[in-house]
């Protein structure tokens, strides 16, 4: 299982109120950038690269992510995962997170873009203590054809399992195949283009939040749909159906926005890519 | 021979009844919701829906998890069956119908309790009053269905069975259908349902959970619907 095409692993901790790397270790197709602290909050934002452009046939990416105790990190990409046609093996990327007492990690990656016949499989492990925050979200978009064909790829499959405490509480669980389902469909997309998934685990959430966000996100509108639930433990999950990747990133965010200054009493800040 | 398995089948009959009382009549799984879209309006439109929910949800979840059940049953490994508990309870993320299938899985033994005594189910209840387990009909069915050793094919059917015609009742209440199309859905669905236990016994356990968003959502989504008769 050795045989990785790309490998980060980064260590962090809290050091007199700011989020250093520990330990950073990177080899092959996978890179991160320098830490900018976007504000003076300590915390520490990692941008992600792949410095190959993108996922090719048979590629494997492992992730190692560890926040030493009240660490704050946010963590995203550069740009889309991009993953190309992949004739003889499936790309593959897991990634472990390890979220100790009192840590606080964004994990926000760019949206997933699967090419015609590509065929991808993602598996996320987070294991968080019950005094830890997690804030993560990912976007499928219906992927890239030369024709402009949406759902071309194969397969896209993402699977996140989050313990807290030792305990697993969320398994969540995404196969898409538009080969043999109707995905435009019934019970599938629903006549949407784009799936964005967010998970959310903080001691402070509660229903009267959820509601909150459901009556800023719940529009009357053909734009997207939103569902939002809450988890066994404190926090929620939400899916939303939308026709862009900008509509799913402005609802992502306007939750983002809502918990920054409810439970963290801080500014949303940009991640500023572009 | 033929006379001791007839007891058995009769005896998970008894299970399979929509008179059982485990409170199946007042969960739609997302069902509700499709109807007050519209987009769910007539015997069609419902046949299509329950099809993507017999092969895109329930085969992946309660399906596959009793087919584990059985199989960790044989091997009496119960660790493995309160880890089927917990898996099939988390991967479920819509609220309402978690608590559903909680409430329904308690409701069942219970019940099932009262009528036979079965050591691994004696467990279970100690395990969910302690809130190490969860409960889920599912996994008591199973249970029961191995303890009266019915064959594990027949058990997995069984159990579609009885979760999809008690869906049938309340889509006939809820859309509304009329009885007669209720009982040509049943009947048509049989063969579907034959052909989800071939699949389930074809799948990995790496595809335990697999949802289809559609669904999913409308699961979330009735938490938010105001006027409704069922709870999920």
């Amino acid at each position: 299982m050795g045989d990785w095409t790309g490998v980060l692993h980064l260590n962090a901790e809290d050091r007199k109120g700011k989020t250093v790397a520990k330990n950073v270790y990177f080899q092959g197709a996978f890179k991160v950038m320098r830490p900018v602290y976007h504000d003076d909050s300590g915390r520490a934002c990692y941008y992600l690269l792949n410095p190959g452009g993108g996922y090719l046939d048979g590629d494997r990416y492992q992730m190692k992510i560890n926040l030493a105790e009240n660490a704050k990190l946010t963590l995203t990409t550069q740009g889309a995962t991009k993953v190309y046609k992949t004739p003889k093996q499936y790309a593959y990327q897991e990634s472990e997170i390890i979220l100790q007492a009192g840590s606080y990690l964004e994990y926000f990656p760019d949206p997933l873009i699967a090419y015609q016949n590509a065929h991808f499989k993602q598996k996320n492990v987070i294991r968080m203590d019950s005094t830890a925050t997690l804030l993560y979200s990912d976007i499928i978009t219906p992927g890239w054809s030369p024709e402009g064909e949406h759902f071309s790829y194969k397969t896209v499959q993402l699977l996140n399992e989050i313990y807290v405490d030792g305990e697993l509480v969320v398994y969540d669980h995404l196969k898409l195949k538009p080969s043999v389902q109707k995905i435009g469909g019934l019970g599938f997309m629903e006549g949407f283009t784009h799936l964005g998934s967010m998970f959310i685990v903080d001691r402070q959430m509660n229903s009267s939040f959820l509601d909150h966000l459901y009556s800023l996100l719940d529009q009357n509108t053909s734009d997207y749909k939103v569902g939002l639930s809450l988890l066994p433990v404190p926090g929620f999950t939400a899916r939303v159906f939308g026709n862009s990747t900008q509509v799913i990133e402005q609802i992502f965010s306007e939750i983002h926005r809502n918990i920054c200054q409810e439970w963290f009493q801080t500014k949303q800040y940009s991640l500023r890519k572009y | 021979m033929v006379i001791v398995m007839n007891d058995k089948i009769l005896a998970l009959f008894q299970l399979c009844d929509s008179n059982f009382p485990t409170g199946a009549f007042s969960h739609s799984y997302g069902l509700e919701s499709y109807i007050q879209e519209n987009t769910v309006h007539n015997l069609e439109s419902f046949s299509q829906w329950l099809q993507v929910y017999i092969h895109e949800q329930l085969i992946y979840a309660d399906g596959l998890a009793a087919r584990l059940t059985y199989q960790a049953l044989d091997e009496e490994d119960f660790e493995k069956v309160w880890k089927i508990d917990r898996l099939l309870t988390v991967q479920n993320l819509p609220r309402e119908t978690r608590e559903g299938s909680m409430r329904m899985g308690e409701r069942m033994l219970e019940l099932v309790q009262t009528l036979y005594e079965i050591p691994a189910l004696s467990s279970y209840r100690k395990r969910i009053s302690a809130k190490q387990s969860f409960g889920h009909p599912a996994i008591v069915f199973t249970i029961v269905a191995h303890y009266l050793g019915v064959s594990k094919s027949t058990a997995v059917l069984f159990y579609l069975y009885s979760v999809v015609s008690s869906i049938v009742q309340n889509a006939v209440r809820g859309i509304p259908l009329g009885q007669t199309a209720g009982q040509k859905v049943i009947r048509d669905v049989q063969s579907v349902l034959i052909e989800a236990s071939h699949v389930i016994e074809q799948l990995n356990e790496e595809d335990f959970g697999i949802v289809s968003p559609g669904i999913e959502l409308s699961q979330m989504r009735h938490e938010r619907v105001n006027i409704r008769i069922f709870m999920s």
